[in-house]
């Protein structure tokens, strides 16, 4: 998994380094074009479009029936039966090519998420550096850890850390002095480990939780390297503002995604009949 | 602004310029800095010493004279003088509070809230069925509106009293008047593990309450208005909690999904929170955190939760977009119109370096603001416009810290006093900076105006003008042996009671047929306010010898224009200078004492004889129609506009 997002992580910042300087949104309309098309073919060519096209005539004729035999009522329940039938049918039919696009869908997602989810650190603004131990450290009366944080010219670390016994948490407090990317260090007892800070107002990637391995921490949050396993550390979060698409207001780490499924389907139904696709 | 406006703007402007329009007047352009509480004599007295460089350019290029103020010379009543063109009982500001005559409760003069009308109810619930509404009680006609009408754009910035604002300027951000989200000038929280932290008292401007820290963690609540969909009273309430480090002063805040780090004696950024009423609907705040200590007693202060300009819950700007454009263009802001927490020191809940912080990053807020507005106001395509910003940091902590400047004052203390030495002087010059920073920004035709509103002046002793009507035998008590009276006239005999005071300056004679136990017949009225004026200009303070009041003012002589008059009290106390009513008696209570020393941290003030403590008018060049007055000055800026005839008073 962390060899695929390498690769994939790689993928994604090149394709979408032509549009970091753009508003979000033109890259968010070129990424649902590219990835309405993209689906629409696998569609096409993993779905059985006969067997659609039947089906969904099928449903029409379902339809026609209702409005033909509106007087009676024994042939409209049949009418009902029969395109509840083939409603089941169509999404029985649909069920292979969502299984076939549903692992890269994941993927590009999650990958889209830690470009547009959120936004970069401006020089002045502040953000909270969160580490959280496992079970060996901490508890209520536990040692505080002797874990130390670096910070790069660049960045300054303002406050901290605070030591919450009860959640195994250290917390620090930075800010942003000026643009660029930097790693800050963590040190342990066991060696150092890093975790990526991105100054820029761009549309770049950027990595709020850098997590233990794990299959679903990697899926989740694809954006950096697992931590290694030697350390006692299980997560790194630093509080990246939430996105907003490019619109004041509008903040939520999901706000990308909401014009994404939209652009996603409109592309996707106008260009099913060019491109010759039965959905 | 967006990018095209200027352009389109300009496209717009076109066709008006050809065919006459507004083209033929020269193109005009005016900038009013009101800057609250500056004083004439300090101005004169640092401009002298050289300190005020940008001040003495401008004197030596216009005009410094003082500016009279209004009676008495309050903030709301004095703005409202400016922007109306006209008093008191023309625009019917008569003090910070006025009475409901029906009740006789006291209430805010500025603006009244108006309960939502038909409700629906359902269990514990109601659904109103009409929102409520909060209306501007200043009357009179805004110089703005004419600007507006004779095509002048306008700015107008935190002008105090104008809340909610009047919609009439092409931007309008309200000011002092503008409420926090609990509806009041500015109630700060308090949350302290002190056992018993200032109990017996009521705190003004502020709650305490009780947090405890259990497992490193305090859990407690913000507070905010009551809960508009409950039947019964019941505020609104957002938990949040605090992780106190185990052995360093520092702790992690949580407030919603809004987490922050703050050592001891750091303040946090503004922090958004949320109060649901119902699922569906909430009210958003924003506040900011003080850690004061978090051993051996955790203290915490939080401040008035104000409106979050992004979606602010009431009308605080015109239009209703311009407060948020104002914060994504230099950050959230103090929407509450006084922004500095003079209530918090006053209560000694702040220190005075404490204060001092808290106001300093309010003034930083303004000032940051107004780098932005006057650039928009530079970019602007609209050959006249008129661009007015509002500073009250200096008046808010001359009030505070002006014991600085008088060793007399009861409460002065060189030593500790001498780390405070200059901040007056600096508030001064923080104002010559802005002067400064305006005229290397500005083009050479524009008209460049800065203007206060009153001036200060030390307040060394307090006068309890309820206490000497008591005395005169004109207020009688109900408990002669009340020990602590809580005001709102709870002690007042009104079936023997002639005369009470209320507001700052205000004295009213209990009138039949006006006030609902009133006993004083209207064809006495006159000759009671005489009678008790004559009296009050003999009081003479036993302990400095000096009269108390300087001058009286009779409603019918101090106030020239008519149509609000009636809502005034009878009687202006024009007090005399060093002295001031006391906060009691403002109140409606009858305390004890009737003189006392100013012991106070509110050591500065201005609501005394309106001569004594003129403000100032600056000007960049001479303007063509002289300003002696407050209320003249909007005559004169319309004036430069070339527009003449303002204010058109009732009996025109």
């Amino acid at each position: 998994m962390s060899f695929l997002n390498n690769i994939l992580r790689r993928l994604f910042d090149a394709a979408l380094s032509p549009f970091s300087g753009l508003h979000p949104l033109v890259g968010i309309a070129v990424v649902s074009l590219v990835l309405g098309v993209a689906m629409l073919l696998v569609f096409k060519w993993t779905s059985k479009q006969e067997k659609m096209t039947a089906v969904k005539r099928q449903i029409h004729a379902g339809l026609f029936e209702i409005r033909l035999f509106n007087d009676n009522l024994r042939a409209i329940l049949r009418a009902i039966g029969t395109i509840l039938h083939h409603n089941l049918r169509y999404l029985g039919l649909t069920v292979v090519p969502l299984l076939w696009m549903i692992v890269p869908f994941v993927l590009i997602v999650a990958q889209l998420q830690f470009h547009y989810g959120y936004q970069g650190l401006e020089p002045g603004a502040q953000a909270l550096v969160e580490v959280e131990l496992d079970q060996s450290a901490g508890g209520l009366g536990g040692v505080r850890p002797a874990i130390t944080l670096e910070a790069p010219p660049g960045l300054l670390i303002e406050a901290g850390p605070i030591w919450v016994p009860s959640a195994r948490e250290l917390t620090w407090r930075i800010s942003a002095v000026e643009q660029g990317d930097y790693e800050l260090v963590l040190k342990t007892s066991d060696g150092e480990i890093t975790k990526s800070v991105r100054v820029s107002g761009q549309v770049v990637r950027r990595s709020p939780k850098r997590l233990a391995a794990g299959f679903f921490n990697q899926l989740l949050y694809p954006a950096e390297d697992p931590l290694p396993a030697s350390t006692p550390i299980r997560a790194i979060g630093l509080s990246y503002p939430a996105g907003n698409a490019g619109f004041e207001g509008w903040e939520s780490e999901l706000t990308w995604m909401i014009f994404f499924l939209v652009l996603s389907i409109i592309f996707a139904f106008a260009l099913r009949k060019p491109l010759k696709v039965t959905l | 602004m967006k990018p095209w406006s200027g352009p389109l703007a300009l496209a717009l402007a076109l066709p008006l310029l050809a065919c006459g329009g507004h083209g033929d007047a020269p193109a005009q352009t005016m900038i009013v800095l009101g800057i609250d509480g500056m004083d004439h004599a300090l101005t004169q007295q640092y401009m002298e010493q050289g300190i005020l460089p940008n001040f003495s350019r401008l004197a030596r290029e216009g005009t410094f004279q003082p500016l009279g103020t209004s009676s008495p010379p309050l903030s709301p009543v004095a703005w409202s003088n400016f922007i109306t063109g006209m008093d008191s009982g023309g625009h019917g500001i008569f003090d910070f509070i006025h009475r409901e005559p029906d009740t006789m409760i006291p209430y805010l003069s500025t603006s009244k809230t108006e309960d939502a009308g038909t409700t629906v109810k359902l269990g514990k619930y109601q659904f109103p069925l009409s929102g409520g509404g909060i209306e501007l009680m200043r009357r009179g006609e805004a110089f703005w509106e004419v600007l507006e009408r004779e095509g002048v754009e306008s700015t107008i910035i935190r002008m105090p009293a104008n809340f909610p604002p009047t919609g009439a300027a092409t931007r309008e951000l309200s000011g002092m008047g503008t409420p926090d989200v609990v509806g009041t000038y500015g109630t700060f929280s308090f949350y302290t593990s002190v056992l018993f932290a200032f109990s017996g008292q009521s705190l003004n401007g502020g709650d305490v309450y009780e947090a405890w820290e259990e497992d490193g963690v305090v859990e407690a609540k913000l507070h905010g208005p009551d809960n508009p969909f409950l039947r019964e009273s019941e505020k609104v309430t957002t938990e949040f909690k605090v992780y106190i480090d185990p052995e360093e002063p520092i702790a992690k805040l949580e407030v919603g999904e809004e987490e922050r780090v703050l050592e001891v004696g750091e303040w946090s950024d503004w922090v958004p929170v949320e109060f649901e009423f119902i699922p569906t609907q909430s009210l958003a705040g924003t506040c900011r955190f003080y850690l004061r200590s978090v051993r051996p007693e955790f203290e915490l202060y939080v401040s008035p939760i104000n409106f979050d300009p992004m979606a602010p819950g009431m009308p605080i700007s015109h239009p209703e977009d311009y407060a948020a454009e104002l914060a994504a263009a230099t950050g959230t802001f103090y929407t509450q119109g006084m922004p500095e927490d003079t209530q918090a020191l006053r209560e000694r809940v702040l220190s005075r370096e404490e204060f001092m912080a808290q106001a300093k990053i309010a003034g930083e807020e303004i000032r940051r603001q107004y780098d932005y507005v006057l650039e928009q106001f530079q970019s602007s395509s609209s050959p006249r416009r008129f661009l007015f910003y509002y500073f009250g940091n200096l008046d808010q902590i001359s009030h505070m810290m002006f014991r600085v400047l008088d060793p007399e004052h009861p409460t002065y203390d060189p030593e500790v006093d001498s780390k405070f030495a200059s901040v007056i002087e600096d508030l001064y010059r923080n104002a010559d900076e802005v002067v400064g920073y305006t005229l290397d920004q500005m083009d050479e035709s524009t008209t460049l105006i800065v203007m206060s509103d009153h001036g200060f002046t030390s307040l060394r002793r307090q006068f309890s003008i309820n206490t000497w009507l008591k005395e005169a035998g004109y207020l009688a008590v109900r408990n002669p042996n009340m020990s602590s009276d809580p005001g709102l006239f709870v002690n007042v005999d009104w079936s023997r009671t002639r005369a009470y005071g209320v507001g700052l300056n205000g004295l009213y004679i209990n009138l039949k047929g006006r006030e609902p136990n009133g006993i004083v017949e209207p064809r006495d009225r006159l000759a009671l306010i005489r009678e008790i004026g004559d009296k009050l200009l003999e009081v003479i303070d036993p302990k400095t010898g000096v009269p108390a009041v300087g001058k009286v003012y009779p409603r019918e002589e101090s106030f020239q224009d008519r149509g609000e008059e009636e809502i005034g009290p009878d009687l202006v106390i024009g007090f005399a200078k060093g002295t001031g009513g006391s906060g009691q008696s403002i109140l409606g209570a009858v305390p004890k004492e009737m003189f006392s020393d100013n012991t106070e941290e509110w050591t500065g003030d201005h609501g005394m004889d309106h001569e004594t403590v003129p403000g100032i008018l600056l000007t960049n060049r001479p303007l063509k129609q002289a300003a002696p007055r407050l209320q003249d000055l909007a005559g004169a800026i319309l004036a430069e506009f070339g527009i003449e005839g303002f204010p058109v008073r009732k009996s025109d």
